[in-house]
């Protein structure tokens, strides 16, 4: 390890009602692989934003090759050696791989760009990195993992000196993930300073010599990783007293009815033979990190997602769901994380969007029976306890947690058995989460079975009766609230598969 | 100004509406101050002969402009209908009440055509105007050898199909045209149908995963247009006779014009017919005007082409202020 | 376009080896000749394939301009009208005006411009829908094109008066033999548009603005004034195939035009040009608006009336998109 190359000192960062980041420090030195760790929403992306002059900071300081300095795109950030490798790929799938990586740089040979000398460089680049990539190949012909190499080759190109790993491996397969293992140790041997963010304990063990810990935006800890073990570093992470009470035993009789089945479900990379049961008057928790493949699970149980293969029993018998009408028909109902892009239609009013699911009932011979229509929606507002001036407002006018209510009262309408919460709270203020948590305790008890995907541990903790834990797509492992910890679910969270 | 328009009364009419109508009797008296004769109910007639199938038009598009989609060969449609039903009329004898039905039915059929293609398909709606616009244009032109075809006249025995549209010097067709104004209302505010295609230009996804069959209300839209279209040829026949095949091109710009004009967002979710309606007359009387100043059809070409770009673009700044 | 649905270089299909969609196409084109030839011993004559020429050039040159806007994964239909009003304007100043035929080209082009201009700011700058900003341009031409000629058509100096000489440039007759050179310009500026497209910065951005917009506007390049770009390129050929259409027909009219651009766009997509953008070739845009061509001057000599084209037309480029969309589908799964 040489010496520090970049300081983040006493960074602070504020978003409407969120301290994202309260004074966080950070260090990267020559020729180190540093990890970046922290359950969703510690933080780490937005510190690494600040860096690459994505998001400004608010304070401290930022002190790069000894000076101090402050990035206001990711353009300056890039001439100034700083990049990041961003986890979704900014890829032109269209143009070839050399025209990727110096796009916006082109050499040129009078007016013509000189595609000859890009794809000479490229494939310069490919060789320093020891890569078997083909710079006249078309982008989109590539693998995801080749074309993460190729966004690698373009950070570098930038002479980078200290390079960003968001989450590298998170879609790649196990050669890959050794082939990148081995760009990043040659990376290290060029006296590069990297910080590599991962889920992957094993990966840190294996590639990095420094952790450093977040947790709510604040900084944690940094440890040598040879030092310590994996449980050293899960206890920073997950180190947080928790308020709320978490819940002590299952609300659910030991009789309770088994209301759907999924057996072997197979949707892509993101959903893998996974199979779970849910009670009568359950919450199951689905609980995992980001991208552990929670939500394209619920996607596919509903029919917004094609899936491949497995069945679904419906108080135990087998049923067919190719689209979200069939879902709807056997009584789910599915409330998404994105309530602005697949929960709410903005332009119209509470009323209408409470009844979007079951029009036809309130429909007198050919018109909508509006009367009808007020009434209940009138009746969940009370219920539900939906702040609104009135059923006629536009809900683009109400708060998050009002927003998630009218969703709710749009299955509550429909009648809907089995409700698949995602990320309920997401968004949505203190208040009037513990008004969701009390409304869906409710709904549990009324004999309503919920399957709730939350990404907050703390949330996990304190409303399931039962947790799945699903890591890369597979299910890896099933716990009763009685037995569940952080400690426990983080672990089966984060286990490597083999 | 705040103030105004937080009026019950306005807000019940629309605040745009009202400036709308506003620019209706304002364009009336600049015309009649600089026009030649253009005082009086000749005028008017028209003027209201080109509102009828122009506004017949501009409804149907409005329902495919509030599913997010567009339709742009609702022009050369409607004249196929026209030429189809008319050739079928007086060359193979067809009685006027079948022809008239025929007519709707051509419309209907590129309807359901155009819609299929865009709601099941995912074909790109332009690239299915742009298809249809030009097979309505060939159908047509096949169908009638590529002759004209006149409608017959109001004194003939068949000519009682023109009653539709006025008798005597009172407009019947200003009252069947409101009459379905008001009907389309309906349908968009107050069926299932107007619901989910409001809803559906909205926000599709949300629609989909509330469980609703998106792909059928989305083709029921265009399905609504043809019929329209094919309504709106009736019209166009009773009032001007005579149809040629390979025009009505420039019908599809003044109809999306009549329609974003009054209101209707092309990104769709919102639509308003009364607006329509108010939009389909001032472009009428910008029609009428225009011949009334002595200039040529090719000025209301270039005006309409200019309202319908401040229009759109007038949509888009308001969205991203939304935003 | 095929190579987009390869999984890698090393089993590249023959036909995509081949140049893909493109090569397909070109065997339609040879299976309609040969079709049309064996049905009609009229379609054999030399006359024939000198009409298929003449119809070729100016939906050629526009189907080579429309191909940009295409890529950005936007659209221009202003060219159809478009090419008549600058037809128009241009035979005015040389006929009405005395203009010298030169200068009077040059104002047509100029026209162009001025208009691809127009739809390039509407679309980048104001963000309208491409296709209605040009729909709004398309009505707006043909307006100014009829008040230009005051409604009368207009010809260009026909063969024999002086300043005819433009007319050979398409067609010029040695020895009692028309030779179309037309056809060999029609080559040099698809070879250079697709310099463009390939090799210069304007073409490299057209497909990255059509591929993915927002990753264009990260890279740092002014992805505004490329994307305008498009559309003056769109602009300027239409403005070129005007001068085309008065060099090869006698009588330009106003008022007509319209419909002219499916045949070009329709030939665009037909030679592999994605209807969602990114994807798209200047020689397959060619060879594509041959199909179109062959079907509207072969359809007579087998019988059918020609307006058949247009209905045919329509339809083949409804399946020409269907093709792309399975393709797309594919791909996901």
């Amino acid at each position: 390890m040489g010496e520090v190359i970049l300081t983040m000192k006493e960074i602070d960062k504020f978003f409407p009602g969120v301290h994202a980041l309260d004074h966080v420090s950070f260090e990267v030195r020559k020729g180190e692989v540093h990890a970046l760790m922290g359950e969703n929403g510690a933080g780490k992306s937005t510190l690494m934003k600040v860096l690459t002059g994505i998001y400004k900071k608010d304070s401290g300081t930022i002190i790069y090759e000894g000076k101090e300095v402050e990035f206001h795109n990711t353009r300056e950030a890039q001439s100034a050696g700083v990049v990041i490798v961003h986890q979704e790929l900014n890829m032109l799938g269209h143009l070839t791989v050399a025209q990727n990586i110096f796009i916006g740089r082109e050499f040129k040979k009078g007016i013509a760009i000189d595609d000859k000398k890009m794809n000479e460089e490229a494939k310069k680049l490919f060789d320093r990195l020891h890569i078997d990539i083909d710079p006249t190949e078309t982008m989109s012909n590539l693998t995801v993992g080749k074309q993460q190499m190729c966004e690698i080759a373009k950070a570098i190109s930038h002479d980078a000196k200290v390079i960003v790993f968001d989450e590298p491996s998170a879609a790649l397969t196990e050669t890959e993930i050794e082939e990148l293992f081995k760009i990043i140790r040659d990376l290290r041997k060029q006296q590069m300073g990297i910080v590599y963010i991962s889920h992957r304990m094993d990966e840190i063990k294996v590639i990095t010599d420094r952790v450093t810990v977040m947790r709510d935006g604040t900084y944690v800890g940094t440890l040598i990783t040879e030092e310590c073990t994996k449980d050293d570093i899960i206890n920073m992470m997950v180190g947080r007293v928790i308020y709320e009470d978490p819940k002590q035993k299952s609300m659910v009789a030991k009789d309770a009815p088994v209301v759907l089945k999924v057996e072997h479900l197979n949707a892509g990379r993101m959903v893998q033979d996974v199979s779970f049961e849910l009670h009568k008057g359950e919450i199951l928790g689905f609980s995992g990190l980001m991208g552990a493949g929670r939500t394209e699970t619920a996607r596919a149980i509903f029919g917004a997602d094609p899936k491949e293969s497995g069945d679904i029993y419906i108080n135990g018998e087998k049923v067919t769901i190719n689209s979200p009408e069939d879902a709807v028909k056997c009584g789910i109902g599915y409330l998404s994380e994105d309530r602005k892009r697949y929960g709410i239609v903005v332009q119209k009013t509470v009323a209408e969007n409470s009844t979007m699911a079951t029009l036809e009932k309130y429909v007198k011979g050919l018109f909508i029976d509006k009367k009808a229509e007020r009434e209940v929606s009138q009746e969940y507002v009370d219920s539900l306890d939906t702040k609104t001036p009135s059923i006629n407002q536009l809900v683009v006018n109400l708060s998050g947690g009002n927003q998630q209510k009218v969703v709710i009262a749009k299955w509550l309408v429909r009648n809907c058995d089995i409700l698949i919460f995602d990320e309920p709270t997401r968004g949505i203020d203190v208040g009037a989460k513990n008004e969701i948590y009390k409304l869906m305790n409710k709904l549990a008890e009324d004999g309503k079975s919920i399957i709730m995907i939350s990404s907050e541990m703390t949330e996990i903790l304190r409303m399931s009766d039962r947790i799945v834990v699903m890591c890369e797509g597979k299910k890896t492992g099933e716990i009763g609230i009685e037995e569940a910890s952080q400690e426990a679910i983080m672990n089966m969270a984060t286990r490597e598969i083999s | 100004m705040e103030k105004i328009k937080h009026n019950p009364i306005v807000e019940k009419l629309g605040f745009n509406r009202i400036i709308l109508c506003g620019v209706l009797i304002l364009m009336y008296v600049f015309f009649t101050v600089f026009g030649d004769n253009f005082a009086g109910l000749p005028r008017i007639l028209s003027a209201l002969n080109y509102a009828y199938f122009l506004g017949f038009l501009s409804l149907g598009v409005t329902f495919v402009i509030a599913t997010g989609g567009i339709d742009f060969s609702i022009g050369p449609v409607m004249f196929c209908s026209a030429l189809v039903s008319g050739y079928c009329l007086t060359s193979y004898g067809v009685p006027v009440a079948l022809s008239l039905v025929i007519s709707i039915l051509v419309g209907t059929l590129f309807g359901i055509f155009n819609g299929y293609l865009v709601a099941y398909w995912s074909v790109p709606p332009f690239i299915v105007s742009m298809a249809s616009m030009n097979i309505a244009k060939g159908v047509a032109s096949v169908f009638t050898k590529t002759q004209s075809v006149s409608w017959p006249q109001g004194t003939s025995e068949q000519g009682w199909f023109r009653n539709l549209v006025k008798v005597g010097n009172f407009p019947v067709g200003l009252v069947i045209f409101l009459v379905f104004a008001v009907i389309c209302s309906i349908i968009l505010n107050k069926t299932r149908a107007g619901r989910y295609i409001l809803s559906l230009g909205s926000n599709k996804e949300a629609v989909r995963l509330s469980g609703v069959n998106v792909k059928k209300w989305e083709m029921l839209a265009y399905v609504i247009c043809g019929i329209l279209v094919g309504i709106a040829a009736i019209f166009f026949v009773a009032a001007y006779t005579t149809v040629q095949p390979g025009y009505g091109d420039s019908y599809n710009n003044e109809a999306i014009a009549g329609c974003v004009m009054g209101g209707t967002s092309m990104t769709g979710g919102l639509a308003s017919i009364g607006g329509t309606v108010i939009g389909v007359f001032i472009i009428a009387l910008l029609q009428e005007g225009i011949l009334a100043l002595h200039f040529s059809k090719d000025y209301q070409l270039i005006i309409t082409g200019i309202i319908v770009i401040v229009a759109v673009y007038a949509d888009v700044v308001a969205r991203r202020r939304r935003n | 376009m095929s190579k987009n649905s390869v999984p890698n270089t090393q089993n590249k299909s023959v036909i995509s080896r081949l140049g893909g969609q493109k090569f397909i196409v070109l065997l339609v084109v040879v299976g309609l000749i040969i079709f049309f030839s064996a049905v009609s011993p009229d379609f054999r004559k030399y006359s024939t394939a000198m009409s298929i020429l003449d119809y070729s050039y100016y939906i050629a040159l526009m189907a080579i301009g429309v191909t940009f806007p295409l890529i950005t994964g936007g659209v221009d239909l202003s060219i159809g009208t478009g090419l008549i009003c600058y037809s128009l304007t241009g035979g005015f100043l040389i006929v009405q005006k005395g203009w010298p035929v030169w200068a009077g080209m040059l104002m047509a082009l100029l026209l162009s411009i001025v208009i691809g201009l127009l739809n390039g700011v509407l679309v980048s700058i104001m963000n309208l829908p491409p296709f209605l900003a040009t729909l709004c341009t398309c009505m707006i031409t043909r307006g100014l094109g009829s008040i230009f000629s005051n409604r009368l058509g207009i010809s260009w100096p026909t063969s024999g008066t002086p300043g005819s000489w433009f007319r050979n440039i398409f067609k010029i007759t040695v020895n009692g033999t028309k030779i179309p050179l037309g056809f060999l310009w029609v080559l040099l500026l698809v070879a250079v548009m697709a310099f463009v497209l390939n090799h210069t910065k304007i073409g490299r951005y057209t497909i990255a603005i059509g591929s993915n917009k927002e990753a264009t506007i990260l890279s740092g390049i002014n992805v505004k004034f490329y994307h305008i770009m498009a559309y003056v390129i769109s602009g300027l050929f239409a403005g070129l195939a005007a001068i085309a259409y008065s060099a090869v027909f006698s009588t330009v009219q106003p008022g007509t035009g319209a419909g002219f651009e499916l045949e070009a766009i329709g030939g665009a997509i037909i030679g592999g040009v994605s209807a969602s953008g990114g994807v798209g070739s200047v020689g397959g845009s060619l060879i594509g608006v041959f199909v179109i061509c062959l079907l509207k001057t072969g359809l007579p000599y087998i019988g059918l009336q020609a307006n058949w084209q247009q209905i045919i037309t329509g339809l083949v480029l409804i399946g020409a998109v269907l093709v792309d969309i399975m393709k797309k589908k594919k791909e996901k799964i």
